[in-house]
């Protein structure tokens, strides 16, 4: 059964140019040009995945409430910002109400397609017993590449889809260090060089709340990231 | 020139002051003295309408022919009897009372007086061989022996005319000859002293005025040696000499009744010839002399017109008044005459008035006074003003400069704090320049510079967020320009449809490096903003962005210069990292292949210098601060990664540290510095240490 793609943009044409890669790639898609006729569709019921544009018309934060609405009906519903903000602070704000991923319209309609695949793979694996041959273990981390889940010191750190190609690319080889070209390939994004920097504050304070003393991610200043340990 | 300057200057003008004051003392003493003339001629007037009736008393013109008469003698009047001695000194005249002709031994002076109806004469006579007649008698021979001589000539044309003849044997008392018409006979009447004197002799004389007549001129006869006939000098060049001018005692008496005490009254004949002087001028002893007077006197002068030496005022000692007004006075006219002296400060006002006969001008009446009061009043005036004044113009000099002081550092201030304004780059609120609160223009002058300054601010503001909103605006049509090419990639396309699409996706990939160039410069603001500064080591984060670079630019050559001690800054170090590697990108861009570009650091007090230098060309100096602006780029062709943010960007995290940044000139190319303060503490901790947040944007 195909899944269930629904897409709340109010730019018609970028809805319509989505919807037609979506469904080119085999999902079935519905969209929407503001909240209240989504929440309407999904009372009845939920779809597999939902793409948000945050800013909706005149409904500025629209996006935002949509997202916490589904997020309380659904604990696991993947949820994807798709926006032309590009600050900082609406992203933070987007993540904190528990999106997957907060995405800027930059990104190219491939890459999107394979987030939202990457999503689709991890919900399946979710559903199957954990396999050990995916995990990878360096140290105290631990990587679930097939759930693409994370944990350390055996504590499961709450990473985006993004961050967790972050870390995955960068623990992969520890020791060596990944520059912001490689470091974007492997999230596959365009991403300037602040947002790498935000996205790997983030990582940190995200494994710092976990255990303080982490500081498996070293700066080499000037040329990128590495991992450090085993 | 500056204000302070100006208004000194200015206050120059109030110089004016006692210059108007002068003049005005100055009209006020001319009409003070014009009154006094007024009163005068007046009185004077009326003294010679009265004196037309002793018309006949006043000496006439002689009815000789002009040719025929020679200069006149003046005898003064003596106010007491000399001493018949051969001396001049107990005359009670002046020097300047000699008269003096040509002998030919050297001068010969001479002087005559009257008292008691006697004819005084003094000559003193220059000849350095005297000859003495042989025997008493002989004066009157006319042939040798010769002998000095002196004769007196006495007529009264057409019908007198005598001599009389001083030819003594020796020195001493004289017997004198005189010729009438009866033949010469010893005259003992008259009394007469030679007296040898070293250069010559002296003669003094005394004539009973009744055996003269009323032409009366001398004669002296100078011989070498006692053959040879004398040569003779007189002091009537004609045939007769002039008639004897001397006072009138009549009408010195009528006019003596006439006159108020404190004047002088001088009569005279037609030809200037003093024939009356009655009254003396009052000169007060006053209490002046000190050097102020003598200062406020040479100011006065200066200042106020000068009048004609006030001794020319007096009765002239040649016994004929030339005096200007006197003389035109003779000639018909009434004058006045304005005497001063400057060495006593007594001034003399003076008029002249002709006694007209009607057919005939016979004299003229001077009458003079003093003008004591009007000078006093016009040298205290002139005191006090000149005091006043002086005073005055110091005073507003002086208060002229200090308004001036004052004035020129609000001035000052304000420039000075406009200046500052516009240098500082970034401001929050309201400006609020010096003398805002002021009423005055200064005041309008603070708030429209207040204005504009806010104007431009808000106009920086909004150039500085422009790219910002516009990559904001952008990012969703490019969205949809993206999205359909990429759909459009999985349609059937010919190829040509498939080149056009590879193109369009390639413009539409170039404007998204764009947008996101614009859009960065508001993120670094935002990560600045709410970025975790940690005080770490610079020495060791630059030196390792630097090593990083000549991987990333392996066609320049970089060269770090570390200062010799650990810097320790309280900042991000991934920003400052970002800001150097926009540095170095610029720098990079701007140099050549293999050029060395060369980070520095260098510390001083407690700000830390980051510098980097690279060969180049020189900046242009009006871009030197323009540079660090949003869209601003000196960059000479078009450069579609470079929209001039770079910089921005170095500079938004210079400043959201609490630093500067600037760019120079050096000698061999460009250098761009940014100047944080560092820490004197040492690194808290590993890594994640929460600092304080850097300075709100």
């Amino acid at each position: 059964m195909a899944k269930r793609i629904a897409i709340i943009e109010d730019e018609a044409a970028i809805r319509a140019n989505y919807s037609a890669a979506f469904s080119r790639e085999g999902y079935e898609v519905i969209g929407f040009d503001a909240r209240e006729p989504a929440l309407n569709a999904f009372a009845s019921r939920l779809p597999d995945l939902v793409v948000i544009d945050v800013n909706l018309k005149n409904d500025i934060e629209g996006g935002f409430e949509l997202c916490r609405e589904l997020r309380a009906r659904s604990a696991d519903l993947p949820i994807i910002f798709l926006t032309a903000r590009d600050s900082e602070f609406d992203a933070v704000s987007g993540l904190r109400l528990g999106a997957d991923d907060y995405l800027t319209k930059d990104i190219s309609l491939p890459h999107l397609m394979a987030r939202v695949a990457a999503l689709f793979r991890r919900l399946d694996a979710m559903q199957q017993p954990q396999g050990q041959e995916s995990t990878i273990r360096r140290g105290e981390l631990e990587i679930d590449t097939d759930r693409m889940i994370v944990s350390w010191k055996s504590e499961p750190v709450g990473l985006t889809l993004t961050e967790f190609w972050l870390v995955h690319a960068m623990a992969r080889y520890p020791g060596h260090v990944k520059n912001r070209q490689q470091l974007m390939d492997a999230a596959q994004a365009v991403l300037d060089d602040n947002t790498i920097t935000s996205h790997i504050k983030r990582i940190r304070r995200k494994f710092a709340a976990v255990d303080d003393s982490f500081d498996a991610i070293e700066t080499v200043y000037g040329m990128g990231y590495r991992w450090l340990g085993e | 020139m500056n204000l302070k300057r100006q208004l000194l200057l200015v206050s120059l003008l109030t110089l004016v002051l006692p210059w108007a004051g002068c003049e005005f003392i100055s009209e006020t003493e001319s009409a003070l003295r014009a009154g006094q003339q007024q009163m005068l001629s007046g009185t004077a007037r009326a003294i010679a309408e009265s004196l037309q009736q002793y018309g006949e008393d006043f000496p006439r013109p002689s009815s000789a022919p002009e040719h025929i008469l020679g200069a006149r003698l003046y005898a003064h009047a003596l106010t007491r009897e000399p001493t018949l001695d051969g001396y001049f000194d107990d005359w009670a005249l002046s020097e300047s009372s000699l008269e003096s002709m040509r002998g030919i031994g050297g001068s010969i002076v001479y002087a005559a007086g009257t008292r008691d109806e006697q004819l005084y004469v003094y000559i003193s006579v220059t000849d350095t061989s005297v000859v003495y007649a042989e025997r008493a008698g002989a004066a009157l021979d006319d042939g040798p022996p010769y002998s000095d001589r002196v004769s007196i000539i006495s007529s009264s044309p057409p019908y007198l005319n005598e001599r009389i003849e001083f030819a003594p044997e020796a020195p001493g008392n004289v017997v004198a000859y005189r010729e009438t018409a009866f033949g010469i006979a010893a005259e003992p009447t008259i009394q007469a002293t030679w007296q040898d004197v070293p250069r010559g002799y002296q003669l003094e004389a005394r004539i009973p005025l009744s055996i003269l007549g009323t032409h009366v001129g001398l004669i002296i006869g100078d011989t070498p040696e006692p053959a040879s006939p004398p040569v003779r000098s007189s002091n009537f060049a004609s045939q007769l000499p002039g008639r004897l001018a001397t006072i009138q005692p009549d009408l010195q008496s009528v006019v003596g009744d006439l006159i108020q005490p404190g004047m002088r009254l001088l009569l005279t004949d037609a030809e200037g010839w003093r024939i009356a002087n009655v009254g003396e001028l009052q000169t007060r002893a006053r209490p002046t002399g000190d050097a102020v007077s003598a200062w406020l006197r040479f100011t006065y002068d200066a200042l106020v017109e000068k009048g004609t030496d006030a001794r020319l005022s007096e009765p002239a000692a040649s016994g004929r008044e030339q005096q200007p007004y006197i003389q035109s006075a003779l000639a018909g006219e009434t004058a006045a005459g304005w005497y001063r002296s400057a060495g006593s400060g007594s001034a003399v006002v003076a008029v002249a008035v002709p006694v007209d006969l009607g057919d005939a001008v016979v004299g003229a009446v001077v009458l003079q006074q003093g003008t004591e009061e009007i000078l006093s009043l016009t040298n205290q005036g002139l005191a006090r003003l000149l005091n006043i004044t002086l005073l005055t113009t110091v005073v507003v000099a002086a208060v002229l400069l200090g308004y001036a002081t004052w004035l020129s550092r609000r001035i000052r201030r304000l420039s000075f704090a406009a200046d500052d304004a516009l240098d500082s780059q970034t401001h929050d609120g309201e400006f609020r320049l010096p003398s805002h609160d002021a009423s005055d223009e200064l005041g309008d002058l603070s708030r429209r510079f207040s204005f504009v300054l806010q104007q431009i601010s808000e106009y920086n503001e909004y150039l500085r967020t422009l790219a910002s909103k516009l990559s904001h605006e952008l990012r969703t049509p490019l969205a949809i320009v993206t999205s359909s090419l990429e759909n459009l990639e999985h349609e059937q396309l010919n190829e040509a449809s498939a080149r056009y699409t590879a193109r369009a996706k390639d413009g539409a990939d170039r404007l998204r490096k764009i947008l996101g160039a614009m859009s960065e410069a508001n993120r670094v603001e935002e990560l600045v903003r709410n970025a975790d500064a940690e005080v770490f080591d610079l020495k060791k984060v630059v030196g390792q962005a630097v090593s990083a670079y000549a991987g990333v630019f392996p066609e320049r050559r970089f060269l770090f210069k570390p200062g010799p001690v650990d810097i320790h800054v309280l900042a991000a170090p991934e920003l400052i990292v970002q800001m150097l590697d926009k540095l170095v990108d610029n720098a990079v861009d701007f140099s050549q292949p293999d050029d060395e570009i060369v980070v520095r650091l260098s510390t001083s007090d407690d700000e830390v210098d980051l510098s980097v230098t690279n060969p180049g060309p020189p900046l242009p100096e009006t871009m030197r601060t323009q540079l660090f602006d949003s869209l601003v780029s000196v960059r000479s062709e078009q450069d579609d990664h470079h929209l001039g943010l770079g910089l921005f960007i170095a500079r938004l995290i210079a400043e959201g540290h609490d630093g500067r940044i600037r760019a120079d000139n050096v000698d061999d190319g460009v250098c761009f510095t940014v100047t944080l303060p560092t820490r004197q503490d040492a690194p808290g901790g590993s890594g994640e240490s929460a600092g304080s947040p850097p300075r709100q944007g």
